[in-house]
């Protein structure tokens, strides 16, 4: 509980229940990551870090719900952050 | 912990934090998504933890909403060598890696 | 007295495993179940609710919600409504 601020690293046997351990488990998956603006990103996640900055690969946006562009590798900053959603 | 971060630095093309594919963008062309309907597309030369970024060829594109007509209007502006302030980043995209 | 202070995040831990609803700062509501949280209140839910501003509702089975912008969290709460489950 008091050293639970660093999603990178849980112990391996933690329950999939806390943020970082959530965030291991979810690595490599299709994610959608939906920021405060209401634009949401759907890609492979490929990491993340304590500022929940995100790395995504083969990218989609999406505003208002409708597929808007594609990037290959996208960088988001954590700070725009909402949410992370598996798909 | 400390065999991952050896690992990283012998294989410099690894994603393993984020800002690493920032890094892999160094001296590429990059589509920077900002605060404030901002596009900006240039050759990234430099950032920080913050997200600061120096570019350069750089083409800024605005969209507004005309009051008048209700319609979205682009604005494009060039710049020889810009400073970008990390909080006022959304998105970096990098070119295509192969 | 002094003994009996509830801690802010001992309220959280209480709640790890049943409903909760969440205020976020803007116009935008959570409802799910918390299946666990950090020191920044970040926390992930399971079987998810999403309202926003125009009382639009999208499901989600498992998120990780930013602490950064929450505003309040009520234990066991659903928003307002038709849906408003309050225990007999």
């Amino acid at each position: 509980m008091s050293s639970a601020a660093s999603p990178g690293s849980p112990s391996p046997e933690a329950p999939s229940n806390n943020p970082s351990a959530f965030l291991s488990q979810i690595t490599g998956a299709k994610v959608s990551v939906k920021l405060n603006s209401g634009v949401e990103y759907r890609g492979d996640l490929q990491c993340v870090d304590g500022y929940m900055n995100i790395a995504l690969e083969q990218t989609e946006e999406y505003v208002e719900g409708e597929l808007k562009n594609k990037y290959g590798d996208v960088f988001v900053r954590g700070n725009n952050v909402l949410y992370i959603g598996v798909e | 912990m400390a065999d991952v971060t050896t690992a990283d630095q012998l294989d410099d093309s690894v994603v393993s934090e984020p800002l690493d594919l920032v890094r892999l963008s160094l001296s590429e062309r990059v589509f920077v998504k900002l605060k404030g309907d901002r596009e900006i597309r240039g050759t990234l030369h430099g950032y920080d933890s913050h997200c600061n970024l120096v570019l350069s060829e750089v083409e800024e594109t605005v969209y507004v909403m005309d009051d008048d007509s209700d319609v979205l209007k682009t604005i494009k502006k060039q710049s020889e060598m810009l400073f970008v302030r990390g909080d006022a980043v959304v998105l970096i995209s990098p070119p295509q890696r192969t | 007295m002094a003994t009996s202070q509830l801690l802010p995040l001992e309220l959280v831990d209480k709640c790890v495993g049943s409903r909760i609803w969440v205020v976020m700062k803007t116009d935008r509501e959570f409802s799910g179940t918390l299946l666990g949280f950090d020191d920044f209140v970040n926390m992930v839910l399971s079987d998810v609710t999403e309202y926003d501003a125009l009382g639009n509702q999208t499901h989600l089975s498992k998120i990780l919600l930013n602490g950064n912008n929450i505003c309040m969290l009520i234990p066991g709460g659903e928003p307002s409504g038709e849906n408003g489950a309050t225990e007999e």
